[in-house]
């Protein structure tokens, strides 16, 4: 009995050891991690598998037409879209991160923050890359640098879809500028107090982001050896009032969630006469309402006061990760899976990509008249959007937090209580706060 | 004097007690190895994916994040004392989701109680006919998991596609369930429908476990279903009722995935409306020790609210 006792104690002593050698395990990997140096770029000897991780449908059937290939450069595919940047994260704690994984553009620096990427800048493949994709999606994956941390994969160049026949009935053309869709919407309104011209989805800080970035919005830089916070800069404040007084007024409805059955449900039933929307948005309308087709037209986003910059909404890119063992070979399958026309067509249709690659913009896909949108060459506006984009613009290391702030405090606004001009100063102190939680030196900016 | 004669009374009892069935085990041969056979199944699971998260939480909310130069740095982790506690204490979006939780729990919490326990007290009276399709009935929402009845509801909810709100707006109302001051209710309506048939069922097996002769002795005093209901069912299922509400409590500080759920169409659910949402938005935001001091916290909270409670109400309901 006494010998069971002391058993028992034994095994519970053991547990507890085997849980502190856990907890030692997980504390020892936070310091592992050295800055991201270039590494060697070395091919390997014999056979390479590489990991890849994204959250694209169908990006096996692109994979598989790689392996069959190149037997020597065998890829394995995981699709994790159901938590992308918690798989993501997870993995590089415990060491066990992919050679290659899709990091969309306003999670790169906060990715670098946690030491994710690996530069392959020593491979001269990856360098000599830079020429192949639009200009600010390769300075949003090397950060603006010398440095190449990812290669651009898709993007959302903004644009305005309009129900061209809602608007001809009510005498109106396509507004070119911002003032003109305002007074448009007044119009729209009046006429019908059940049709408003669009809606503002306060959950939905990445579309919001767009419309700042539009207007030149620089909401992060670095100097000094510190992070400059200017999320609520006149730029920024100038789009925030916009739509204040659009939603005061009542053109815009708060009520929908961008993507929803009930915001499908609102188009259907012809409440709204316009979208504002990234370039992977015109599937959803072409499958979620198809009675609707050849009733919408896509053209550019309206203009601040003429200047012709467009702004980027979503999009992806496919980062090197740190730990990966392979660097030549992960260069050379990153390369063609977002450059050769064969893997962007796939992408494309599979995947529904717009591409990020300047010879995807040529795709016999992307060249066509789109059948459910009158067979207009929609692509061509999307294209022009994304050569109109800022390439100065940058992402903050928080960007998720200070998203999430934003979202709460839009929809605060839009409830009635406080602006979207007040909702800029909260994200603007969410950013500090949260960089500081982080120790990450930074200071509200000019 | 007394103590020592109690102490070595109690220490006689002790040592002489066990004697008897020690031989048993012995004798019968169940040895230290089938003891740890039994206990492992336990233990093991119990140690790995209970005490283990629990401490790592633990010893993370103690820690603190550094960086070592550049823009982007190379972060590492610290002891910081109580330094995540302390932000977590000034957090105002933090006590105002345990706020809004709280109303939440005192409102809802008695409401479903109450219902669960009018309804267990009718499936037990001889009064119902079809007994077992109403018990099935009430506890099948219990079935459904509790994302999917959170997005059923917020179809029923939602003006573009709800029946309900088609017809309140034709008899004239203005339905908003999803408005800033409605949307907490419209989840604790979605709570309530999903566990009212859960805890009325634990209501309920108490109740089928009184001796019938109570009930005749108490008809021969003269009392009627109703004072039986209220003068004798109720007190003694007192205990079931405690259990269901120390669950609830527990239930109501941990809510999370109707409040989630409905925060996809509604915007009036922020994405600190919880405390559990709050910790889940601040960990995604990558502050994994800001989180963990969090959720150590609202464990604290559930921990003195439950005991609390049923040190508050262990002597009336009998435990």
């Amino acid at each position: 009995m006494r010998n069971t006792a002391t058993r028992v104690r034994l095994t519970a002593v053991v547990a507890a050891a085997a849980s502190i050698a856990v907890l030692a395990g997980c504390s020892s990997s936070g310091h592992s991690g050295s800055s991201a140096s270039a590494s060697s770029c070395e091919p390997a000897k014999g056979k390479v598998t590489l990991q890849y991780w994204n959250t694209v449908p169908g990006m096996d059937k692109v994979v598989a037409l790689w392996n069959k290939q190149n037997p020597d450069i065998q890829v394995q595919t995981k699709n994790i879209s159901n938590d992308q940047y918690g798989t993501i994260s997870n993995a590089l704690k415990a060491g066990t991160a992919p050679d290659l994984a899709q990091v969309g553009y306003d999670e790169l620096p906060n990715l670098r923050t946690q030491n994710a990427f690996v530069d392959a800048s020593a491979c001269s493949a990856a360098t000599a890359a830079k020429s192949q994709f639009v200009p600010w999606t390769w300075s949003q994956a090397s950060f603006g640098g010398t440095g190449v941390f990812a290669f651009p994969q898709d993007t959302g160049p903004m644009a305005l879809y309009v129900r061209s026949d809602i608007f001809k009935q009510h005498g109106l053309t396509p507004p070119k500028t911002w003032d003109e869709y305002a007074a448009d919407a007044q119009k729209l309104h009046a006429a019908d107090p059940g049709l408003t011209m669009t809606f503002f989805d306060p959950n939905n800080a990445e579309w919001f982001n767009g419309l700042l970035w539009q207007n030149s919005a620089q909401m992060y830089s670095y100097s000094g050896n510190e992070w400059h916070v200017t999320v609520a800069s006149d730029q920024s404040k100038q789009v925030a009032d916009y739509w204040q007084k659009l939603i005061d007024a009542k053109l815009v409805r708060t009520d929908l969630a961008n993507g929803s059955t009930q915001m499908y449900a609102a188009y259907q039933k012809n409440q709204i006469a316009s979208y504002v929307g990234a370039a992977w948005g015109y599937s959803m309308f072409r499958d979620n309402l198809p009675s609707q087709a050849g009733k919408w037209s896509i053209v550019p986003m309206p203009t601040w006061g003429g200047n012709s910059a467009s702004g980027d909404w979503g999009g992806s890119t496919v980062a090197f990760m740190k730990g990966s063992k392979h660097l030549y070979e992960s260069v050379k399958f990153n390369t063609w899976l977002n450059t050769d026309p064969q893997a962007l067509a796939l992408e494309n249709s599979l995947g529904g990509l717009y591409p990020a690659a300047t010879a995807g913009l040529k795709l016999p896909a992307l060249s066509q008249g789109v059948p459910y949108y009158n067979n207009e060459k929609i692509f061509d506006v999307f294209a022009d959007s994304s050569r109109n984009i800022d390439t100065n613009f940058a992402w903050g290391p928080t960007q998720k937090t200070v998203n999430l702030s934003l979202q709460d405090a839009m929809a605060k606004a839009a409830a009635g209580s406080g602006t979207l001009t007040g909702a800029l100063s909260t994200a603007q102190s969410t950013a500090l706060k949260s960089m500081k939680d982080l120790a990450i030196p930074a200071a509200a900016g000019k | 004097m007394t103590a020592v004669t109690v102490t070595e009374t109690r220490a006689k009892r002790v040592v002489a007690a066990p004697r008897a069935p020690r031989r048993r085990l012995s004798g019968g041969g169940v040895g230290a190895g089938t003891i740890i056979a039994f206990l492992t199944p336990f233990f093991l699971p119990f140690v790995l994916f209970y005490l283990v998260p629990v401490g790592y939480a633990i010893w993370q909310s103690f820690r603190v994040v550094r960086r070592n130069g550049g823009q982007y740095g190379t972060s590492y982790t610290t002891f910081g004392g109580f330094d995540q506690y302390s932000q977590v204490l000034h957090n105002h979006e933090f006590w105002s989701s345990i706020g809004r939780i709280g109303l939440f729990g005192i409102v809802q919490v008695p409401v479903m109680l109450f219902v669960a326990l009018v309804m267990a007290l009718l499936l037990d009276t001889p009064l119902l006919k079809v007994k077992s399709f109403f018990r099935i009935a009430a506890f099948m929402p219990y079935a459904v998991p509790g994302v999917i009845a959170a997005i059923m509801w917020s179809y029923l909810y939602s003006p573009q596609l709800s029946p309900v709100v088609d017809i309140l707006k034709h008899l004239g109302l203005q339905p908003n369930f999803l408005g800033p001051g409605a949307v907490l209710w419209s989840a604790a309506n979605v709570s309530t429908w999903l566990w009212t048939g859960y805890n009325m069922l634990i209501m309920f097996s108490a109740l089928q476990a009184i001796p019938q002769e109570l009930y005749e002795a108490a008809k021969l005093d003269g009392a009627g279903n109703w004072t039986i209901a209220w003068r004798i069912k109720v007190p003694i299922i007192a205990p079931s009722i405690v259990l269901t509400t120390v669950f609830s409590i527990i239930g109501t500080l941990q809510l999370y995935a109707e409040p989630a759920v409905l925060r996809q169409i509604s915007s009036n659910i922020s994405s600190t409306f919880t405390p559990n949402m709050l910790a889940y938005a601040v960990a995604s935001g990558n502050n994994y020790q800001q989180a963990a001091a969090i959720s150590v916290v609202i464990a604290l909270i559930t921990f003195v609210l439950s005991f609390g409670f049923m040190r508050l109400t262990s002597k009336k309901a009998g435990l």
